[in-house]
């Protein structure tokens, strides 16, 4: 037998199975397309300016901008300004959701932007580096009639960064200056149904605080959350996906144990992607509708980290060994220079999610973005992070043109070897080449669908059907490399065909050895000649590490 | 004229008849005509009743304070038939959705203060007179002008509807396009609710157009011309307002990658959409009612106008003296700028009359000393200025 599966497959069962991989992808893409809604909706929302009228302040007090309890509230600051109301006494009120809807924990996580609409005034201008401190509780119940329980409140500090397009003159006053979007809050779980916040902006001349921020006019929010229809179809497919990776990850490994002699290294590597893969397929996320897990965020993202980083080793891994340099490999040491910069990226970005997502457990409010130090944290982080994935890339790059030059070099060669040695090399040469044929269509359809449904936000129409080609990105790009792991369990298992019609290289070689031949055949059609390489070599008359 | 054709029909009826004689399309296609034929359009016009209503008048919303709805008990109509100016299919609208009224009436009266600040160096200024026809007679003629009016009007209707979306004061806000609201909480579940500035749009649609499209003049008739100009410029306002929307991101993925991104639209300065329209103004297209009743370019050698774009059938009237059958209030008594050479020179803007100096005292706030709310310290600034004033 000669290996992998994939080997030995006749090309027409081959045809077969990659139509069928590719209707399963068809279909990851309708799904998403046609069935699911986009993932995301933002909604807007205006904060209205209530009036704290109490003479003590309560920090029980909560403002709703409408309803029955609505408070006192005013129009616009020239109204506060006639009435004599501080600054410090007007409460900013955002009830989310709006009217008659309820939020729920198929929404999966909210996140809120902030937005100021600063009017310019010739003598009000915003200051160079200018920043916003505000005051912010935020609150839930679950039922409109019931009281408010405080959630997070938190002093928190945004720096304003507007710029002015047109002229700065009286003839422009009253316009609006153009700010950039400010991160505001993020939860992780959406368990309750009513949710409401109260900002106030408290004025400190002494202190500076909130002195030169320009005339507010108004305070807009966004908020973000995954709709519940884009959830039920994610979780749908991961429950889908769950026991199909897991049985093909299950078999693949029975099959490599059936064998006489140790996994070697890229077997370890293929089941290692095979788990990860089941690790972010496992649909936990289920719980998310009956418990209250804001760590449910942070935890999707680790998988996909880990997920991540497992294929980009599994890349450079395989390349290793198929190398066809004749130098051993197999421990996993040797690719610490390829595996290393991984590793460290991942481990970068994972201490900039903690720093973000990971406070935020705690504080809904906090952004790295916010102060200065935490910018420039952040900033490393990303650069190191990028750097990594630059190295790594050019290790890769490196990796597959030396694969590509030894392939070169050995096929005018290749006729003048022995039966035994070219039919080896053939199948490294096929099995490296389908492999990379697959990765790159794979990677490439990422980038396209990646670049589409950054191109295109939105829809498109086909007939009367809506096609959410944001959703259809997310599942079809899921599916796809759900359906490229298990392909390559799959094709890379060891193929039990050993006296079936691939016997002519396993008998080239029993020719030569007699008996014994049963371990060699595995050991010239392993991934890599491992065990007990010097033998074959020295068969094929050819000393590989002497 | 006309507001309160309903309750008084006989007042309606005579305000047809005149406003028949002072239309200037009909006045110039039948320079000749005999008596009978006014007479018998007047007759006409008094059997229909839609034709009384006066086509603008939804814009004295921006004028008459309208008390918050919630004042009205569930139901009530007081609201709907206290407000003047509404067509039958504008007061159906306000009694589906009587929350909104007050904002449509925001929405125009931003509209007006948009169109008077675009026009303020112009011998037409977009002045309103204190009647429900808002801005008097000068609307009745097909112009420029009335072009830009009803632009800006209906954009402004699209802002304010919108924003009030994002107050969360509208019940039917963005989940509004299933008119089942017994599914509302399943949409909203399943999809998420659309934007508000799409749904601001689809309301002014609904709204402004409904007078336009509930008129039924023969094809072809001068009327029918002006209900095509009126829906084309409305078209151009809400398309004006929707379009300069800007669209805003924000990544949300893995780490704060891009590989989640939510979009949405915001609002434009309504200033900017306000400059906008004016210069639609300034390229607007001249049209004419052609024989398949659709309106066509009188010079075919431009292009057709796209919905963006604002037409017009009359040419403007002569905004310089007063008219009372133009509706014109003229220039006199208007200040303008010695030195410019522009619309607000006093040579054009006095129309050649010239005009009288004087000089004021020009008291202004400055030095002023302001934070975020509600406190202002200022100085008082007196300045001795020249001004020009029209002959």
């Amino acid at each position: 037998m000669a290996g992998a599966i994939i080997e030995n497959m006749s090309t027409k069962k081959l045809v077969i199975m990659g139509v069928t991989l590719l209707l399963f992808q068809a279909f990851a893409f309708m799904v998403g397309g046609l069935i699911a809604p986009s993932p995301t909706t933002a909604v807007h929302y205006l904060a209205a300016k209530c009036v704290d009228t109490s003479k003590h302040r309560q920090e029980t007090k909560w403002f709703m901008p409408w309803g029955q309890d609505q408070c006192e509230k005013i129009r616009s600051f020239e109204e506060a300004m006639a009435k004599k109301i501080e600054a410090n006494n007007i409460v900013f009120a955002v009830h989310i959701p709006l009217h008659y809807n309820e939020m729920s924990p198929w929404f999966q996580f909210m996140l809120v932007i902030l937005q100021f609409d600063i009017a310019f005034k010739m003598y009000n201008q915003i200051e160079d580096g200018a920043l916003v401190t505000v005051d912010v509780g935020l609150a839930y119940r679950d039922d409109p009639t019931s009281e408010w329980t405080e959630m997070a409140h938190s002093f928190e500090q945004r720096k304003l960064n507007c710029n002015f397009t047109t002229a700065k003159t009286f003839e422009n006053e009253g316009r609006y200056y153009e700010c950039d979007l400010l991160p505001f809050m993020e939860v992780g779980s959406v368990s309750h149904k009513y949710y409401l916040l109260n900002i106030r902006l408290p004025v400190n001349e002494r202190k500076k605080i909130n002195v030169g921020i320009g005339e507010i006019k108004d305070i807009r929010l966004v908020s973000i959350h995954q709709n519940g229809g884009f959830t039920k179809v994610w979780f749908a497919m991961k429950t889908f996906l769950t026991p199909s990776i897991l049985i093909i990850m299950i078999w693949y490994w029975r099959r490599i144990t059936l064998l006489s002699r140790p996994p070697v290294l890229l077997e370890k590597v293929i089941l290692a992607l095979g788990i990860s893969m089941t690790f972010i397929n496992i649909p936990v996320e289920w719980f998310s509708i009956g418990f209250n897990w804001t760590w449910m965020l942070l935890f999707g993202d680790i998988r996909q980290g880990i997920f991540y980083s497992m294929l980009l080793s599994f890349w450079i891994i395989f390349c290793g060994e198929h190398l066809m340099d004749q130098t051993e490999r197999n421990r996993f040491s040797v690719y610490w220079r390829q595996v290393g910069p991984i590793v460290f990226g991942s481990f970068c970005l994972f201490i900039f999610d903690m720093c973000e997502r990971g406070v935020q457990l705690t504080n809904p409010f906090y952004s790295v973005w916010a102060s200065d130090v935490g910018t420039e944290l952040a900033m490393a982080f990303i650069i190191v992070a990028g750097i990594c994935a630059c190295l790594y890339f050019l290790f890769l790059c490196f990796m597959v043109f030396q694969v590509f030059r030894n392939i070169s070099g050995k096929r005018t060669s290749l006729p003048a070897m022995s039966k035994a040695r070219r039919l080896h090399y053939e199948g490294l040469i096929f099995r490296f080449k389908f492999l990379m044929l697959v990765t790159l269509f794979c990677a490439a359809m990422t980038v396209i669908f990646f670049i589409v449904s950054q191109v295109h936000d939105g829809h498109w129409h086909w007939g009367d059907h809506e096609v959410q080609v944001n959703s259809a990105f997310f599942t079809g790009v899921y599916g796809m490399w759900n359906l490229y792991v298990f392909a390559i369990m799959f094709l890379y298992a060891p193929s039990h065909k050993r006296y079936g019609d691939e016997q002519s290289s396993g008998q080239c070689i029993t020719g030569d050895h007699g008996a014994n031949s049963g371990e060699d055949i595995q050991l010239t059609t392993t991934i890599t000649h491992v065990d007990a390489p010097t033998e074959i070599y020295k068969m094929m008359g050819k000393t590989a590490q002497e | 004229m006309s507001q309160q054709q309903s309750t008084l029909p006989k007042t309606g009826c005579v305000a047809v008849t005149r406003r028949t004689m002072d239309n200037r399309s009909v006045r110039r296609r039948r320079t000749g005509a005999v008596r009978h034929l006014l007479l018998a359009a007047a007759f006409l016009a008094c059997s229909s009743q839609l034709l009384v209503v006066d086509a603008n008048s939804w814009w004295s919303l921006a004028l008459t304070p309208i008390q918050r709805p919630e004042m009205y008990i569930i139901g009530a109509q007081p609201l709907c038939s206290q407000l003047s100016g509404l067509s039958q299919g504008q007061r159906k609208l306000c009694q589906l959705y009587q929350d909104h009224m007050i904002y449509i009436g925001d929405g125009a009266k931003t509209g007006i203060k948009e169109c008077q600040y675009q026009f303020r160096h112009r011998r037409w200024n977009c002045s309103t007179v204190d009647n429900t026809s808002v801005f008097g007679r000068v609307m009745q003629i097909g112009s420029r002008e009335t072009a830009f009016t009803y632009a800006i009007s209906a954009a402004g209707v699209v802002n304010a509807i919108s924003r009030a979306c994002r107050e969360g004061e509208l019940s039917t806000c963005g989940c509004s396009r299933a008119a089942r609201p017994r599914d509302l909480p399943r949409d909203w579940l399943w999809g998420g609710c659309g934007d508000n500035v799409h749904y601001g749009y689809r309301f002014a649609r609904e709204f402004v157009d409904a007078r336009e499209r509930e008129k039924n003049y023969p094809r072809g008739s001068s009327e029918h011309s002006r209900t095509l100009m009126n829906l084309q410029n409305n078209e151009a306002g809400r398309q004006a307002a929707y379009n300069l929307a800007n669209v805003a991101c924000k990544c949300h993925g893995v780490s704060g990658s891009c590989s989640l991104k939510t979009c949405w639209l915001q609002l434009a300065d309504f200033r900017r959409v306000g400059e906008f329209l004016k210069e639609k103004y300034d390229s607007a297209a001249a049209m004419r009612i052609g024989r398949k009743g659709k309106l066509e370019l009188v010079d075919k050698r431009f292009n057709n106008p796209t919905p963006e774009d604002l037409a017009y059938i009359d040419p403007s009237p002569d905004y310089c003296l007063r008219n009372e059958t133009t509706g014109s209030l003229g220039t006199q008594g208007r200040l303008c700028n010695k030195t410019s050479e522009g619309m607000d020179g006093c040579e054009l803007m006095c129309c050649g009359r010239g005009y009288d100096q004087f000089k004021t005292y020009k008291h202004e706030r400055c030095h002023c000393k302001f934070h975020w709310c509600c406190y202002v310290k200022c100085k008082r600034c007196t300045t001795l200025v020249d001004q020009f004033v029209c002959k």
